[in-house]
């Protein structure tokens, strides 16, 4: 195949300005014209934000600043990055060892210096078929359709191409666990096992095990992964999951210490080492993990002021009081006049002046505290409402506190793991089982709604049940159970009455809302399937042009 | 050496390599400039741009063998047609093939398919297909073909055929190597390591060497289970 490159838009990012000249001449010689340069981490994104490009060749080892992984992980986040855009990472080290760092971010291609014109055009070659061939499968991926995507897959498949049968077959493993059909994942998974040892198809049947809690299984299977393929990382990530489902927290805890040896540079699994150790009380292993967060969140799109203010935390809990004021005071040096920061700090020195004995500071903290907290209003995320409510608690404003707390209980009342943070809070100022009254009373009162939702439901009368969890909904906005209840009345409605434009909207909100407020992949991945079952009925024809 | 400074140094050793890298894929590409810019192929840049590829090489099996001694490596298995591979080894060693005026066939059945690491049989595929192009005299071939439970990847060419005192050892025992004069047994114990890595069941990847080249000279063979 001839592949006419003069067409095509070319964005170039390397820091080395030789460097830089020597990849210009070489695509001049494969009759590149349009060509973009970025000389940064930055500068590339702003390119990228700017102008759709077909090929990005973009150098792992960009200097100060954000590296090659970083840049294409923010692209992908920030969603600027098209899907038929070839990212290519150049690096001076055979891949993939540098970049084991974002396994969740691969780009296309690794290309290794040096590398002659001849080189990049076989690689361009051979990703542009890729991307064309499975453009109807990712296009729907992207757009979330994931019915579709499956619908697009198995006809490929059955079009049985032996050069494109193993990619698809893993693109379908994985959409079939993201819409929960762990069936068919299990069939996809045995199938090519059987023909080959392949690691991702073995992390396959370890997923489904988990899911199905089948942890002894699932356990088994990631450990003899990690045993067979020592860099496989995904396979760390998954066991310390499986660790923590079967609360064996210092299990997980040590998984991820081995992973984070092997690979130190990846921000998010240091978090969950971080916060691992910090909930198994392994104060020294959570100081240093937070150190490390905060040191390679200065470059990347996790970066977060609620690392600094988790290892300010941890410094009061272990009342190094004072090592606490100056995690805060870098926090400030890097989020200057950022409110959420400020008000993260000022929480913590209302209970660090305490712990100092300085009431005077302590109470200016604390109407600090008032004031910026009124101005972000209900724009918190909840472990900063719960920083919040502990200071209030300090500070005697109970009111406050308790006001704050019923909506956190009512709107998160099926997240166990934050319930517990907020019995762990309350211990910590001397209130113990102080809103377990509550916390009990708001289950009831869930299961209570959601027992006559479906009692209504099943006597026919969906409308009221609808109209109930309707005003549930109102009190607690951000409950799981309930919006998810609802959407499965309404994709019942779509079922049994037929569709109707308004029905198929309300069915496609509900959708949108589960997921916003984060109800498992796996449950709403069921749920858009049978939507797009519903409002599709058949993929027409149409659809498969690309 | 006492066990962490010998670790310290070989850290250094690696990331000295990283450098020279670096270094080299500026020269190459210098030299390569330069030779464009002239008029006719100077053979003075030939052998520059020969030896800097081999430079190349040499750095890259070091760092495997680096890796694998401190078991810092790992290999993609992933199913790949073996014409990317081909096409990909072709592609490295082009500019080599250009300037040395040397007939390069190649032949690969459709939809012949490989479970193996991309990166790496690439590049030791290349390593050898760069010593055929110096002991050839005019033509390489490199094919592929099913071979039982294995594919096999061959290279020939049309020179003198590999040294008597080269067929007599077993590339895989780095014992028998010729470390000082023998270039070529690096290489080779190089991808006779890459080849065992790759394991299917109870088989294991092997190589071959002899001189039943179809051209006349020297013959390679990889097999991948």
């Amino acid at each position: 195949m001839k592949l006419n490159l003069s067409s095509k838009k070319i964005l170039i990012v390397e820091d080395y300005p030789v460097m830089r000249k020597a990849i210009k001449d070489m695509l001049g010689t494969l009759e590149i014209q349009n060509i973009a340069e970025a000389d940064n981490g930055l500068n590339a994104l702003k390119e990228i934000a700017r102008g759709k490009f077909d090929v990005i060749l973009c150098d792992y080892n960009l200097g100060n600043g954000k590296n090659g992984q970083q840049v294409l992980e923010e692209a992908r986040l920030r969603k600027i990055l098209p899907f038929t855009t070839v990212f290519i990472i150049i690096s001076s080290e055979q891949a993939p060892g540098m970049v084991l760092g974002a396994m969740e971010n691969k780009p296309d291609e690794y290309l290794t210096k040096p590398f002659n014109a001849l080189q990049l055009l076989t690689r361009l070659q051979k990703n542009f078929r890729r991307k064309e061939y499975l453009h109807p499968v990712e296009r729907e991926i992207d757009r979330g359709n994931l019915a579709l995507a499956i619908h697009h897959c198995d006809r490929l498949l059955n079009e049985d191409d032996k050069r494109m049968r193993m990619p698809l077959l893993k693109i379908r493993g994985e959409l079939a666990l993201n819409v929960g059909d762990l069936t068919k994942a299990g069939e996809i998974y045995h199938e090519v096992l059987a023909e080959r040892e392949l690691p991702w198809a073995r992390l396959g049947l370890g997923i489904i095990d988990l899911q199905r809690r089948n942890l002894d299984q699932a356990i088994a299977t990631f450990e003899g992964l990690i045993h067979s393929n020592p860099l496989f990382m995904d396979s760390y990530d998954w066991l310390s999951k499986a660790y923590q489902a079967d609360e064996q927290p210092l299990q997980a805890q040590e998984i991820l210490t081995q992973a984070v040896d092997l690979s130190p540079t990846s921000i998010l699994r240091q978090k969950k080492l971080a916060a691992t150790a910090d909930q198994n009380n392994n104060v020294d292993i959570a100081e240093q993990a937070y150190k490390t967060v905060v040191k390679l969140g200065k470059h990347s799109i996790h970066k977060s002021s609620s690392d600094f203010s988790s290892l300010a935390k941890l410094y009061s809990k272990t009342h190094a009081s004072k090592q606490a004021l100056k995690t805060l005071d870098d926090m400030r040096q890097e989020y200057i006049n950022n409110p959420e920061a400020e008000l993260r700090a000022a929480t913590l020195e209302t209970e660090l002046y305490q712990q100092l004995g300085d009431d005077k500071l302590s109470r200016e903290s604390f109407a600090k505290v008032r004031t910026l907290s009124e101005e972000l209003g209900k724009n918190m995320p909840k472990d900063l409402q719960l920083d919040l409510v502990k200071a209030c608690f300090l500070n005697d404003d109970q009111e406050t506190a308790d006001h704050i707390l019923e909506s956190l209980i009512k709107n998160h009342i099926d997240d166990d793991q934050f319930m517990d943070d907020i019995r762990t809070m309350q211990s910590s100022v001397g209130r113990d089982n102080h809103s377990e009254i509550l916390i009990q009373k708001t289950k009831q009162e869930l299961i209570d709604i959601n027992n006559q939702g479906v009692s209504l439901f099943k006597q026919g009368k969906s409308h009221e049940a609808m109209t109930l969890l309707e005003r549930a909904a109102a009190k607690m906005p951000k409950n799981k159970t309930i919006i998810l209840n609802m959407a499965r009345i309404a994709l019942h409605d779509l079922k049994t009455a037929g569709p109707s434009e308004e029905k198929i909207l309300l069915a496609h909100s509900l959708l949108k809302r589960a997921k916003q407020v984060g109800v498992a992949h796996d449950k709403i991945g069921t749920m858009q399937m049978e939507f797009s079952r519903l409002t599709h009925a058949r993929p027409a024809n149409n659809h498969d042009a690309a | 050496m006492p066990r962490n400074t010998k670790q310290h140094f070989s850290t250094i050793l690696a990331s000295t390599v990283h450098d020279i890298k670096n270094s080299l894929g500026i020269l190459q590409d210098r030299i390569h400039h330069i030779a464009a810019s002239r008029q006719h192929n100077d053979p003075d840049f030939m052998q520059l741009e020969f030896e800097a590829n081999r430079m190349n090489h040499s750095m890259m099996q070091l760092l495997a063998l680096y890796k694998i001694d401190n078991d810092k490596f790992n290999l993609d298995i992933d199913e790949y047609p073996l014409q990317d591979i081909l096409d990909e080894v072709q592609a490295q060693q082009a500019p080599l093939l250009k300037m040395n005026d040397i007939k390069l066939t190649v032949q690969c059945p459709d939809e012949l398919m490989s479970f193996c690491d991309y990166t790496h049989i690439s590049n030791a595929l290349g390593t050898i297909f760069n010593n055929s192009q110096r002991y050839s005299l005019s033509q390489v071939a490199l094919s592929a073909d099913q071979h039982g439970d294995y594919v096999c990847l061959t290279i020939e060419d049309d020179g003198a055929g590999y040294p008597d005192e080269l067929l007599s050892i077993d590339p895989t025992d780095h014992e028998q190597m010729d470390w000082v004069s023998g270039s070529t047994g690096l290489g080779l114990y190089f991808v006779a390591t890459i080849a065992s890595l790759h394991q299917n069941g109870d088989k294991q990847g092997y190589i071959r060497i002899d001189n039943q080249s179809r051209l006349g000279g020297a013959r390679f063979r990889l097999f991948l289970p």
